[in-house]
């Protein structure tokens, strides 16, 4: 593990992006810095999805720039992204159903070398040791997360806060330098909160984490940095107990809880 | 280099035992008894050098591999010096159909996609080993083999492209276009092609010098040529059967089946779709013109016309009966097809029907129609998943 650093892991520039006639996003500017937690927060409809979407490629921006330090590059494809340390979870759990939970975080490291056709069909050596050296080190990432019990198991067959827990092992698989976390506190219980709240805090010694949540009672204490938005727009950025506080925040979101 | 543990030292001595062997008998072969004999020795050497090292496949998952396609391909060349001619050319027939239903399992089952257009990407390679052969007389069979699972891969390539981006019906559609457009496409090149006639090879493969010498003199040129036709699929078979295994279980068989099960999880650990998905798409060509390409050696000729649609019906009935996506499934399916030319001879016996009559020539559709039936109601993921969940319960039911 590197140690923390305060290179930028990602930064949104003036980012805007139209469906048809319908601004989600309008000139929206942020960035997540490595080692720094931030939450992306916002009513129904502010935009975060977009914006998360945009983070990792999925869509375009119509205009501004997202920009990867990472990379040197921008308006990567998603795959592209992942090549160059992005990882990401899904809303939900995301796996692949058919697979088991060792195979679902083996994904994981689908972009390491000697992962190849002509590799994979004549069974190269160095694919299999690659393939070896994968599976012991998915095996470690699921042993860190204390659920390597549930390895051999298809996703069906474990509760829902483990399959979250091997969606996250499946994203610490390419060592990410930024992560980012979609709803990852949505169906969990109080005991599941705590420890992803913690887990997720061990996770910043390494890499800048970017999570879009609804739950302010879990994202307000873990956060470094909140950025709000409203109808596509940044309305408040800044530390948790400053945003609380204010008052177009409180007006267009806090208050409806109030 | 990494240390081996003991077992698995067995168990290269083992394998390299199995070659040493092989190789002696392919350079001095005198007798048939002696080729038996040495097949079964080797086949036995094989299956106790993987018997003998439990965590073989786990440690070295390509030996195991290996060992067990070299342990099925010795059993079935070794039944080939006692089958009757006829025998042999089903088994050459079925063995060659494998290699077909195996590339169409792996593109249904693992990557998640359909074609309806196998029976095309058989003729291409049926057609390519006879054009070549008519041209290049002397090119060695490996080669020209290889040249038809070339222009096999070719065409997947070029079909796979614009398939890459349609799911579900709108594939198979597309693939059904080209189904049916192969006859036409044949026809409009009749100087090539031979147009339904077909091409006839100009010499027909012979079994070499040092086979011939291990038959009996009063053995039958044809009997001598089946065993070694037979021989040919059932070692191209083995080594398709080798790599399709070693294919599914690595990271590039990983990808197709991530993005079968959650496309939008697969792209963001890095698969790319649309390369792999063409790529599922060429591979399955591939072994598709392979196994066209076999059959025109087994009949020394190519027909067009048996490569309509209604093969392509038949060939992904024989992967859902065998069991879509499972390498043992595609090799129940080419004994399966094997056999069918029997059993609907016996059966038009037996029921005293004209051969060459209406129902007799519909009979091969209406058994694999009623056999696709029953297995989609008692067994929806084909004999082999039956068996595997026989297989499961009994292993529950038995303590420990």
């Amino acid at each position: 593990m590197e140690p923390a650093t305060t290179s930028t892991a990602i930064a949104f520039e003036e980012v805007s992006v139209n469906f048809g006639g319908l601004q989600a996003l309008s000139s929206v500017s942020f960035s997540v810095s490595s080692g720094e937690i931030v939450g992306l927060i916002g009513p129904n409809g502010a935009g975060k999805t977009t914006a998360f979407n945009v983070a990792c490629g999925f869509v375009k921006p119509s205009s501004g720039a997202v920009t990867y330090p990472v990379s040197k590059r921008h308006g990567l494809r998603p795959d592209q992204l992942a090549r160059s340390g992005i990882a990401r979870t899904l809303q939900g759990v995301g796996l692949f159903p058919h697979c088991t939970v060792l195979e679902n975080v083996m994904a994981g490291g689908q972009i390491r070398p000697h992962g190849g056709f002509f590799a994979g069909i004549f069974s190269s050596p160095a694919s299999v040791r690659a393939e070896r050296s994968l599976r012991d080190d998915a095996l470690a990432v699921l042993e860190r997360l204390n659920i390597a019990a549930v390895a051999p198991r298809l996703p069906s067959e474990i509760p829902y806060g483990t399959a979250k827990k091997v969606s996250i092992a499946r994203a610490l698989m390419c060592d990410p330098s930024l992560l980012l976390l979609d709803e990852p506190a949505s169906g969990l219980d109080g005991a599941e909160l705590d420890d992803f709240a913690h887990l997720i805090t061990t996770l910043r010694s390494s890499m800048g984490v970017l999570l879009v949540e609804h739950d302010m009672d879990f994202v307000m204490p873990l956060v470094d940095r909140l950025v709000v938005l409203n109808f596509g727009e940044v309305i408040a950025s800044g530390a948790p107990e400053d945003v609380r506080r204010n008052p177009d925040v409180v007006a267009a979101y806090l208050g409806v809880d109030q | 280099m990494r240390t081996l543990a003991p077992r698995s030292r067995i168990a290269v001595a083992a394998l390299t035992l199995v070659v040493v062997f092989v190789s002696s008998i392919l350079a001095a072969p005198t007798t048939r008894n002696g080729v038996v004999l040495g097949l079964a020795l080797d086949g036995a050497l094989a299956s106790l050098s993987v018997l003998s090292s439990r965590d073989l496949r786990k440690r070295r998952p390509t030996l195991a591999r290996a060992l067990g396609s070299v342990v099925v391909v010795d059993v079935a060349l070794g039944a080939t010096f006692f089958f009757s001619a006829n025998t042999n050319y089903n088994l050459a027939i079925g063995a060659a159909m494998a290699i077909v239903l195996l590339g169409l399992s792996f593109l249904t089952g693992i990557s998640g996609q359909i074609s309806l257009g196998n029976s095309a990407f058989m003729g291409v390679g049926a057609l390519a080993v006879a054009i070549w052969a008519n041209h290049h007389a002397s090119t060695p069979l490996v080669v020209t083999l290889l040249i038809a699972v070339a222009c096999g891969a070719v065409a997947g390539l070029l079909l796979g492209l614009p398939a890459a981006r349609l799911r579900g019906p709108y594939l198979a559609g597309m693939t059904l276009a080209f189904a049916v457009a192969f006859t036409a496409i044949v026809n409009s090149f009749t100087s090539w092609t031979g147009g339904d006639a077909g091409l006839q090879l100009p010499n027909a493969v012979t079994a070499p010098r040092w086979m011939a010498t291990l038959f009996d003199s009063q053995s039958s040129p044809l009997a001598l040529n089946s065993a070694w036709l037979a021989d040919v699929t059932i070692v191209a078979a083995g080594v398709s059967f080798f790599l399709m295994a070693n294919l599914i279980h690595s990271r590039a068989g990983r990808a197709m089946r991530l993005l079968r099960d959650n496309d939008v999880a697969a792209e963001i650990v890095g698969v790319s779709l649309a390369r792999s998905r063409v790529l599922a798409f060429v591979v399955s060509s591939a072994y598709a013109a392979l196994g066209g390409g076999l059959w025109t050696l087994i009949n020394n000729s190519v027909s067009p016309p048996a490569y309509s649609f209604a093969l392509s019906i038949t060939i992904l009935s024989l992967v859902v009966i065998g069991g879509i996506g499972t390498v043992s499934g595609a090799l129940l399916g080419g004994v399966i097809y094997a056999y069918s030319a029997s059993v609907i001879s016996w059966i038009t016996t037996q029921t005293g029907l004209n051969p060459q009559g209406n129902l007799a020539s519909q009979l091969n559709g209406i058994i694999f129609g009623a056999l696709l039936v029953l297995v989609m109601l008692f067994a929806p993921l084909g004999i082999v998943g039956l068996i595997r969940r026989l297989h499961r319960r009994l292993a529950s039911k038995l303590p420990g």
